[in-house]
C-alpha cells in the first residue's frame, strides 16, 4: 500500500525526517520501500489495521506524539428508511447506510482531497466514489457509494451459492460460481460484497443523491474472491485482512463532514444495523508473564506504559483490546507489541543450552551410498517431481501450473534420462549422475519410496587412462562388485531409439530402493570428502563449445614437465578446459607421445573456427618451443 | 637427445563429482544445528491439511491455504507440504518435553518464476522446554547466522507474522553491498500449536525458526537465478566440489 510521507508528517508533531521515520517502521514491523514522497508499505497479513493513514498513525504513537484530529460531523442525524434485508448476518454482523444528497457536484475539491489524487498518482471518478476512496485511504473503512435513485425496494445481502451474471462498476463481466456474498436487489446481483459494486447501481459523475454502505464482513467470505474473479480492489484487500467493526459511525460522519466541506448538503439520513454484540476483547494484565515470554525484567509502570501508547486501556488488571486489533488475542501476541516497542533489536540476548541428543544423526547408508558415488565421478542432481504423465498409479495434482506437470513422477529414471540428453547437448562426452530422492504413488492409498537411480553414459573418464573407454553395464557391475559383491543389481541398458539424439554411446541406469541395500555400504572407505568452504559461482556459458586435440611427440624427455606446465596451466579467454587424453611411453624408441584435449567456448559469443585457431595457432607456436617436443604431421 | 630417464606420467586426473549444492547446503546447516544439540526428525512430502495447516494454527481462510498458492492431490484429500514444519508437528505429537528436532527437506508452493520454484528446500528447527524465550531464540539466531556468514556480519530482528509463532521475527543480514537481505524466519511457537500437540503450554514454551536453503546456497555462492539449482547442469554442478 502507497502512504504519502507528507500525508503522515502533518500529524506528526516531532516532524521525523523520512530516515527516521523509515526506521521508526522497521522497528514496528512494517516492511516498506522509500520513494521520494512515498512510502510504499508492505503490512504483514495479521495488520489489516495499519492499512490506512490513521491506523499507521496509531502504530507510530508509539514512537511520536500523534494527533488523529480528523473533524467530522456531530449533530444528530435522521434516521434512515429502508428496504433492506439481512440474510447472512454471520458473514455481515455490523453495516450502516447513509443518504445524502447535495445540491450541487463540486468542480473544484479542498487541498487535502487533490492531495490524495496528485501525491498517489489515483484517477479521479466521481465526486462520491473519490470521497470514498479517499476516506478508505484515511480510515481504512472501505465504503460503497450508491446512486440512491438506482436502489429500489427488496435491497439484499445474503451469501448465494447460484452461477450469477454480474457487471462490475468499471464494465467487467463475471460469471459468479460458487458461494458468494453478494447485494442484490430484485433478484439480480447488484454488489459483490467486499470486492466491487456493480455497474446496475453505480454513481456517475452527474450523481446527487448518493447511498453509502459501510460494513463489517467476516474476512473469510471475502477472501480468495479477487483472484477467482480477476478484480483487485483496495476493498477486497481490507476486508480480505480485517476492518475495525467499531469504526462505522466515525466514518461515516467523516464523510459527511467532507462532502459538507465542498458542496451543500440538503438531505441526510442514515440506519446502523448491528446483528451481534461484539464486546470488546480483554485480557488479564500480567507482566509477569510477558517477562518470562521475552526473556526481559519490565516493571508494572513501564509494561503498562508502552501498550497504553498503542491504544490498549488497562483497567482493574485487565487490559481491553482496541476494536481495530482483531489480530491481539492471547499474552503472546501482547508480548510481541511489547518487543515491537522496546525493539526487537534492543532485546538483549540470553544464554541458551540445548541439552544434546543422545541420539545418532546421519552417517547411514544413504550418505555412504552419496560418497561412493562421488568418488566414481558421478554428480547429485535434484529433479522437479511433476511430470506430464508417468504410470497408471501416478498421483494427480489438482490444480497444477500447467499440462505438463499435473502429475507425480513415478520413477527417477525418466528425469535422469531428461538430464543425460541435455548435458550430451552440450557437447558433454562423460556423464555420470544420480538422485536420490521419495517417489510417491497410488494404489488407492498412497505409497512412499526412498529410491536411489543412476545414470551414466560416454567416456569413463576425461584422463588419458579413461578417455578411449566406453561406459557399459560391466562398468557399473563390476564399480558396485567391488563394494558390495554380495548383492545384485539390476542395471539397465536403456534405448535410444525414442530420444532426441545422434549419439549412440550406451546409456545405463539403475534405478533401486534404498531399503535394498544392506549395511555392507557402511563398510565402504570414501575418498571424496564434503567441500570445506562455498565455492563462489562463475556464470556459465550456455553458447555451444568446441575442442580440439593436439598429439605431441616429445624426445626430450626433460622438457615433459615443462610442456604439461605450459598447456595444463594455460590460460585464456575461450579455453574452458585442458585435460591429457592421451599418453604412451616407449621405453623403446625413448619417445613419449601425449595427446591435450583443448576444449574452448566464450561466455560471449558462439565462437567462429577463426578465432579458435588464433588461440590454438598460440598454443602450437609456445609449445613448439620447447626443445624436443613436436607434433607428428605438422 | 637427453639420456633416458623413467620419467614418471602425467597426473592420472580422476573426476570426482559433488554433492547437490543444496542438498549440500542442507546437510551442513543440519550439521551446525546438530552441534547444538538438535535432532533429525523426517516426514511425508505429501501431508494432510490438518497437520500442513490446522494443527500449525493456520486458519481456513488463510490466503496459504487458497488453490493458487498450495498444490493439492487426489482431489483435495492431501496436499505437498508447503513448509517443514508439520514434521514438527509429527515430532512433538510423539515425544514429551524437553524437544529439540530439526528437519529438512522439499516443499512445495505453486510459484514458477526467477526467484521462485515449485520446489525448493526448507530447514526447520524447534525446542520446546520450560521458560525457553524470546532472548534465548536470538541468542541461538546469532549463533545460527554467525556459523553460516561469519562473527563479523550485522543483523537485525524485525517484527513480522506467522500463525505459528507468536512473537515473530525475519532476521536479515547486511551484505557487502550494503544492502539488507532476508535470511530467516523465527518466533516462540504459538501455545495454540504447543496444546494442539498436547504440550502444556502453561509449562512449556518453546521457540523455532526456519531457513530457505536456495535463498543462503544463492547467498554463499554467488548464484543469482535460483533456477540454475534445477537445470542438472555439469558445468553449474562440477563448481560446487
Amino acid at each position: 500500500m502507497k502512504i504519502a510521507y507528507s500525508h503522515l508528517i502533518q500529524h506528526i508533531e516531532e516532524n521525523p525526517s523520512v530516515s527516521e521515520l523509515s526506521k521508526s517502521l522497521f522497528q514496528l514491523g512494517h516492511e516498506h520501500e522509500i520513494d521520494g514522497n512515498i512510502l510504499d508499505m508492505e503490512f504483514t497479513p495479521n495488520r489489516g489495521d495499519c492499512l490506512s493513514i490513521n491506523g499507521l498513525l496509531r502504530d507510530l504513537a508509539a514512537f511520536y506524539t500523534v494527533e488523529l484530529n480528523h473533524e467530522k460531523y456531530t449533530k444528530e442525524i435522521d434516521s434512515l428508511s429502508l428496504d433492506f434485508v439481512n440474510l447472512s448476518d454471520g458473514i455481515c454482523p455490523k453495516i450502516s447506510f447513509l443518504k445524502l444528497e447535495v445540491d450541487q457536484i463540486p468542480e473544484v475539491y479542498h487541498d487535502f482531497l487533490d492531495n490524495y489524487f496528485l501525491d498517489l498518482g489515483v484517477n479521479k471518478n466521481n465526486f462520491f466514489t473519490d470521497v470514498s476512496n479517499y476516506l478508505s485511504y484515511e480510515t481504512g473503512q472501505p465504503t460503497h457509494c450508491y446512486d440512491a435513485k438506482k436502489i429500489g425496494s427488496k435491497f439484499v445481502f445474503h451469501e448465494i451459492e447460484s452461477d450469477e451474471e454480474f457487471e462490475t462498476l468499471h464494465g467487467k463481466k463475471v460469471t459468479l460460481t460458487g458461494k458468494n456474498a453478494v447485494f442484490s436487489m430484485n433478484n439480480k446481483v447488484v454488489n459483490l460484497a467486499g470486492v466491487v459494486g456493480g455497474k446496475s447501481t453505480s454513481c456517475s459523475a452527474g450523481t446527487k443523491t448518493v447511498m453509502i454502505e459501510c460494513a463489517f464482513f467476516q474476512p473469510e467470505a471475502i477472501i480468495g474472491k479477487s483472484v477467482k474473479y480477476d478484480i483487485q480492489s483496495d476493498a477486497s484487500h481490507k476486508f480480505e485482512r480485517g476492518v475495525d467493526p467499531g469504526c462505522h459511525d466515525n466514518v461515516l460522519r467523516r464523510f459527511i463532514n467532507i462532502v459538507n466541506k465542498h458542496t451543500n448538503i440538503v438531505d441526510m439520513s442514515i440506519i446502523s444495523y448491528n446483528y451481534k454484540d461484539n464486546p470488546a476483547h480483554q485480557i488479564p494484565s500480567n507482566v509477569k508473564k510477558i517477562n518470562q515470554i521475552i526473556g526481559i525484567n519490565l516493571s508494572e509502570a513501564e509494561y503498562m506504559g508502552y501498550i497504553t501508547k498503542l491504544g490498549f486501556v488497562i483497567k482493574g488488571g485487565l487490559i481491553t483490546v482496541p476494536s481495530f486489533r482483531s489480530d491481539i488475542k492471547t499474552q503472546n501476541d501482547l508480548a510481541e507489541e511489547v518487543a515491537r516497542l522496546i525493539g526487537y533489536d534492543n532485546i538483549s540476548r540470553l544464554d541458551i543450552n540445548i541439552p544434546k541428543s543422545d541420539k545418532k544423526n546421519y552417517k547411514n547408508i544413504e550418505t555412504k551410498l552419496k560418497y561412493f558415488l562421488l568418488d566414481q565421478g558421478f554428480y547429485e542432481v535434484i529433479n522437479s517431481p511433476f511430470v506430464n504423465f508417468s504410470s497408471e498409479e501416478a498421483i494427480k495434482v489438482d490444480n497444477p501450473l500447467d499440462s505438463n506437470r499435473k502429475f507425480l513422477r513415478t520413477n527417477l529414471t525418466n528425469s535422469l534420462l531428461d538430464n543425460l540428453i541435455f548435458n550430451e547437448k552440450r557437447q558433454k562426452d562423460s556423464i555420470k549422475l544420480f538422485e536420490i530422492a521419495d517417489i510417491y504413488s497410488s494404489d488407492g492409498a498412497i505409497q512412499k519410496e526412498r529410491k536411489l537411480c543412476l545414470i551414466a553414459s560416454g567416456r569413463i573418464g576425461l584422463n588419458y587412462e579413461d578417455f578411449s573407454k566406453k561406459i557399459n553395464l560391466k562398468y557399473l557391475s563390476n564399480l558396485f562388485y567391488q563394494i558390495l559383491p554380495n548383492e545384485d543389481f539390476d542395471f539397465k541398458l536403456l534405448s535410444r531409439d525414442s530420444l532426441d539424439t545422434k549419439i549412440k554411446n550406451e546409456i545405463i541406469s539403475l534405478e533401486i530402493n534404498i531399503d535394498q541395500f544392506s549395511n555392507d555400504i557402511l563398510a565402504y572407505q570414501e575418498i571424496s570428502s564434503p567441500p570445506k568452504s562455498f565455492n563462489k559461482y562463475s556464470p556459465i556459458s550456455d553458447l555451444p563449445s568446441s575442442f580440439k586435440d593436439i598429439s605431441y611427440s616429445v624426445k626430450d624427455l626433460s622438457n615433459m614437465k615443462d610442456l604439461q606446465d605450459l598447456l595444463l596451466g594455460y590460460k585464456g579467454d575461450i579455453v574452458k578446459n585442458i585435460y591429457v587424453f592421451d599418453y604412451f611411453n616407449n621405453k623403446r624408441t625413448q619417445e613419449i607421445k601425449i595427446g591435450f584435449r583443448f576444449i574452448f567456448q566464450s561466455k560471449k559469443i558462439t565462437l567462429t573456427a577463426a578465432e579458435i585457431d588464433v588461440v590454438y595457432n598460440e598454443i602450437v607456436h609456445l609449445s613448439l618451443g620447447i626443445k624436443g617436443v613436436t607434433i607428428p604431421g605438422m | 637427445m637427453s639420456e633416458y630417464k623413467d620419467i614418471s606420467p602425467p597426473e592420472l586426473v580422476k573426476d570426482r563429482g559433488s554433492l547437490h549444492p543444496i542438498n549440500h547446503m542442507k546437510d551442513s546447516i543440519m550439521n551446525l544445528l546438530i552441534s547444538f544439540g538438535f535432532e533429525i526428525i523426517n516426514g511425508p512430502e505429501i501431508e494432510t491439511e490438518e497437520f500442513n495447516f490446522d494443527m500449525l494454527n493456520i486458519k481456513k481462510s488463510h490466503p496459504a491455504r487458497q488453490m493458487h498458492d498450495t498444490f493439492y492431490i487426489e482431489n483435495k484429500s492431501n496436499l505437498l507440504r508447503t513448509h517443514t514444519s508439520p514434521i514438527q508437528v509429527r515430532g512433538m505429537l510423539d515425544k514429551k518435553p524437553p524437544l529439540a528436532f530439526i528437519s529438512g527437506g522439499k516443499v512445495y508452493r505453486k510459484d514458477d518464476d526467477a526467484t521462485h520454484l515449485p520446489m525448493f528446500h526448507q530447514v526447520e528447527g524447534i525446542y520446546v522446554d520450560e521458560n525457553v524465550n524470546f532472548a534465548q531464540l536470538k541468542e541461538l539466531i546469532y549463533k545460527i547466522i554467525y556459523s553460516l556468514f561469519g562473527n563479523k556480519v550485522e543483523l537485525r530482528f524485525r517484527p513480522s507474522y506467522f500463525p505459528f509463532t507468536e512473537p515473530s521475527a525475519e532476521v536479515d543480514i547486511l551484505s557487502e553491498e550494503g544492502k539488507w537481505l532476508e535470511i530467516l524466519g523465527c518466533g516462540l511457537v504459538n501455545p495454540v500449536v504447543l496444546e494442539n500437540c498436547n504440550i502444556d503450554s502453561n509449562k512449556y514454551s518453546g521457540l523455532a525458526f526456519g531457513l530457505g536453503i536456495e535463498r543462503i546456497a544463492m547467498l554463499k555462492h554467488g548464484v543469482t537465478d535460483i533456477r540454475e539449482f534445477y537445470k542438472s547442469n555439469l558445468d553449474f554442478l562440477s563448481q560446487f566440489k
